[in-house]
């Protein structure tokens, strides 16, 4: 199923009609609810917990698991508003930010849904493994229909690493690695082929089977060369394999097929930094930015490149633009600290430096590079 | 879907109803007049096939009563024939908590999955289903079939895909439109018919073609056309590896080249090691079976068949011990297994360990299954 990892045996649920306790006998109803609960008979689980939370409405654990039952059974509307709740009430909601996101990627409110993602790994308590897992999958999902596919790859990459190879982590990797910004249920049939074939590749190299990567990158090329981002992936690729020439190779052909591609313009400008070719570098640098002014990574290199070049002042100008557009990239936080510390502002730096290893230990967890902290609580995995 | 293939496929399936569900309906204090009310006026409706109408009365009898399961099902039916998927989902949803135990609220929640692209859980869905059984919804249980398989190869699940299809063919199903899904099953392409590349349909044809033939043992017009795709399509990942476990049959030296090829052209292709392994074995060529075997399960550390074939082969180049352990996992991993089983027995004969060979023979006879060698 679809990123399933169940929590709850809804096959053995039986809908109980039992009576209820005798009405506002709140402890009596919590125990049963739990218990219930606990026996897999959520149809009166759920009947419980809605009549514990009626009597108290401030109990969020309550709510947490009224939440969550209605999740596992698909039931996302009225899980939704019960999580709004224990959000609403619950001191550090944790893990309950994530939850609710993925109520309403469910019912399709997308920007709510990133949201509380974003609350999410805002907060110190991510939750179990498994919730961290499913959640950081449908926030790529998002993040990739928003087009910030880099950042989507990221999370991606983390999950394949820890999970393995499943159906829709190759769709999802697919989508990210040829740029295309839609949800796997929006793709149409048509692009089914090239999508799969580049999530394949992703996949390999993501676990370093370049191996592998190549067999399915080889026939992505074959079937769909002259298609927008195709080039640029492959570059990509190549690039993680630190094969330069090859990848600069690719990227210059995508540059063939779509002249204002900004990520092809900066990993060409990268790969210029890298051999310290700073003219070549700046002016691949400025055509980015001119192409889309409000990208963070036109800017950011651009910004890193002045500052090799030993123009701190205009580099201070282009990271600030950066950190503006994208406040939450430990890099650009990392490269502005560094620039500060050229003009000698040191204070300054000392903050960006402090972001960025906030920001860094964030991303770390996220992405399973990292040991994500406990929440301490009984929290299972949702779907 | 057309609307006069759902029209038939929903009545068969529209008038059984979960046990208690009349009972439901027809519960009568004064409370609930107006629900009973609505409720006779929206299977009227229904009856008459003012389908609109129909719908807007179940679901005023919902706001009443929202546990009402008849109201739920004809509603998530009637949302369905009128291709409004998201809606019959969510009414499905409610009505499948209620009564887990229904298959087929299971199945149709499934098909409305299905048409919103919603795969993973169309799948899993329709699966619990046919679990859970579709009593004698003949037409729905072909739809719910169809749909798992394809489902089941866009999940690279090829071989319960094969099964299905396969089982479909020997009741009788009509193969015209089983085909395409059985030649991307054979191919091991993970697509849906309608995301077949165009470029590639005939190709997808012409394998499918020739499967059904193989099956229905027609075997030179399936040779003519596995001959004739790989022709046409000599580089494409797949043509080699099906035309190879044709020929492994019949001529087995032809095969192993095929085979061979599709490694030249797929180079990760582990159930081609696979084969490759257990002809070599088969033609007392130990080394190079090990070898291919131990090949596939580096490249799928998973694959039961793998482990399976590496036992095989240890086993018969005379390493008893290790072919035990690589056995054990898999029948650890799959107990219901009856080739490991059977080689497990074999294995535990030669060591020696009586009980143990035993203790298999009796998990056989449990299976109730024949040694596949034989």
């Amino acid at each position: 199923m679809f990123l399933v990892i169940p929590f709850l045996a809804l096959m053995s649920a039986a809908t109980s009609t039992g009576p209820l306790p005798r009405p506002g006998n709140f402890a009596e109803i919590a125990r049963q609810a739990d218990a219930a609960r606990t026996a897999d008979r959520m149809g009166e689980a759920i009947r419980l917990y809605r009549e514990a939370v009626r009597l108290r409405p401030s109990w969020n654990q309550g709510w947490w698991w009224l939440g969550t039952l209605f999740y596992d059974q698909d039931r996302f509307p009225e899980a939704q508003a019960a999580l709004t709740r224990m959000v609403a009430i619950a001191p550090k909601p944790g893990p309950a930010h994530a939850m609710l996101a993925l109520c309403e990627y469910e019912l399709e409110d997308y920007p709510h849904s990133l949201k509380h993602f974003e609350d999410w790994a805002h907060g110190r308590s991510p939750g179990t493994d498994d919730l961290g897992d499913v959640a950081a999958f449908h926030w790529a999902l998002l993040l990739t229909r928003q087009g910030r596919f880099e950042q989507a790859l990221y999370l991606l990459g983390g999950r394949a690493r820890r999970r393995g190879e499943t159906p829709p982590l190759i769709e999802a990797m697919g989508l990210a690695s040829l740029h295309l910004a839609r949800l796997p249920q929006e793709a149409p049939p048509e692009w089914r082929e090239r999508i799969w074939l580049a999530g394949k590749a992703a996949f390999g190299a993501s676990l370093s089977n370049f191996e592998g990567s190549h067999e399915y990158s080889s026939r992505l090329l074959a079937h769909y060369g002259q298609e927008p981002n195709v080039h640029y992936f492959l570059g990509t690729l190549f690039a993680a394999e630190h094969k330069n020439a090859e990848a600069g190779a690719e990227f210059r052909q995508e540059l063939q097929i779509s002249s204002q591609h900004v990520p092809a313009m900066l990993a060409l400008a990268e790969a210029e930094l890298g051999g310290y070719r700073l003219a070549e570098a700046e002016s691949l640098a400025r055509r980015a930015v001119e192409v889309e002014s409000k990208n963070p990574d036109a800017h950011h290199l651009l910004g890193r490149i002045l500052l090799v070049a030993g123009q701190a002042q205009r580099s201070v100008g282009e990271l600030e633009l950066a950190k503006r557009l994208d406040p939450e990239r430990s890099a650009i936080r990392f490269h502005l600290a560094s620039a500060y510390r050229e003009l000698g502002r040191k204070q300054d730096a000392e903050r960006e430096l402090a972001a960025y290893s906030a920001l860094q230990k964030r991303e770390a967890n996220l992405s399973g590079s990292g040991k994500a902290e406990s929440t301490g609580g009984d929290v299972k995995a949702p779907r | 879907m057309t609307s006069i293939l759902k029209a038939l496929l929903l009545a068969a399936v529209v008038w059984t109803l979960p046990p208690g569900a009349a009972a439901h309906a027809q519960g009568g204090n004064s409370a609930h007049r107006s629900f009973q009310e609505l409720s006779q006026a929206a299977r009227q409706a229904r009856d008459e096939n003012r389908e609109d109408e129909a719908i807007s009365l179940y679901q005023q009898g919902l706001k009443l009563k929202p546990e009402w399961d008849e109201g739920l099902w004809y509603l998530g039916t009637l949302l369905y024939e009128k291709d409004r998927y998201s809606e019959a989902c969510k009414v499905l949803r409610r009505f499948v908590a209620q009564d887990p135990k229904v298959g087929y609220g299971w199945a149709m929640l499934g098909m409305d999955e299905f048409q919103t692209q919603d795969y993973g859980r169309a799948l899993d869905h329709l699966q619990r289903g046919m679990a859970l059984g579709l009593g004698d919804h003949k037409k729905m249980a072909s739809r719910v079939f169809y749909l798992t398989a394809v489902l089941l190869t866009r999940s690279e699940r090829f071989d319960g895909s094969m099964e299905l299809l396969f089982s479909m063919v020997a009741s009788g199903e009509d193969t015209a439109p089983l085909v395409e899904p059985i030649g991307l099953a054979a191919l091991r392409l993970p697509f849906l018919p309608r995301e077949i590349p165009s470029d590639r349909r005939e190709m997808v044809r012409m394998a499918g073609s020739a499967a059904l033939a193989l099956q229905a043992q027609r075997f030179e017009e399936a040779e003519k056309l596995f001959t004739n795709m790989e022709g046409t399509y000599p580089k494409e990942p797949g043509v080699h590896f099906l035309f190879g476990a044709y020929l492994l049959g019949v001529r087995p030296d032809d095969g192993i080249k095929e085979m061979m090829r599709e490694l030249e052209i797929s180079p990760s292709h582990v159930p081609a090691r696979i084969r490759l392994a257990e002809e070599y074995v088969k033609q007392q060529q130990f080394d190079r079976g090990l070898s291919f075997a131990q090949e596939a399960l580096r490249l799928a550390p998973k694959d039961a068949s793998a482990r399976m074939v590496l036992g095989e082969a240890l086993l018969a180049k005379g390493d008893v011990a290790g072919g035990i352990r690589e056995l054990e996992i898999v029948r650890d991993q799959l107990p219901d297994l009856a080739r490991a089983r059977w080689d497990l027995f074999r294995a535990y004969t030669a060591a020696g360990r009586t009980a143990d060979a035993s203790r298999e023979k009796e998990e056989i006879g449990r299976l109730g299954q024949q040694d596949p060698r034989h």
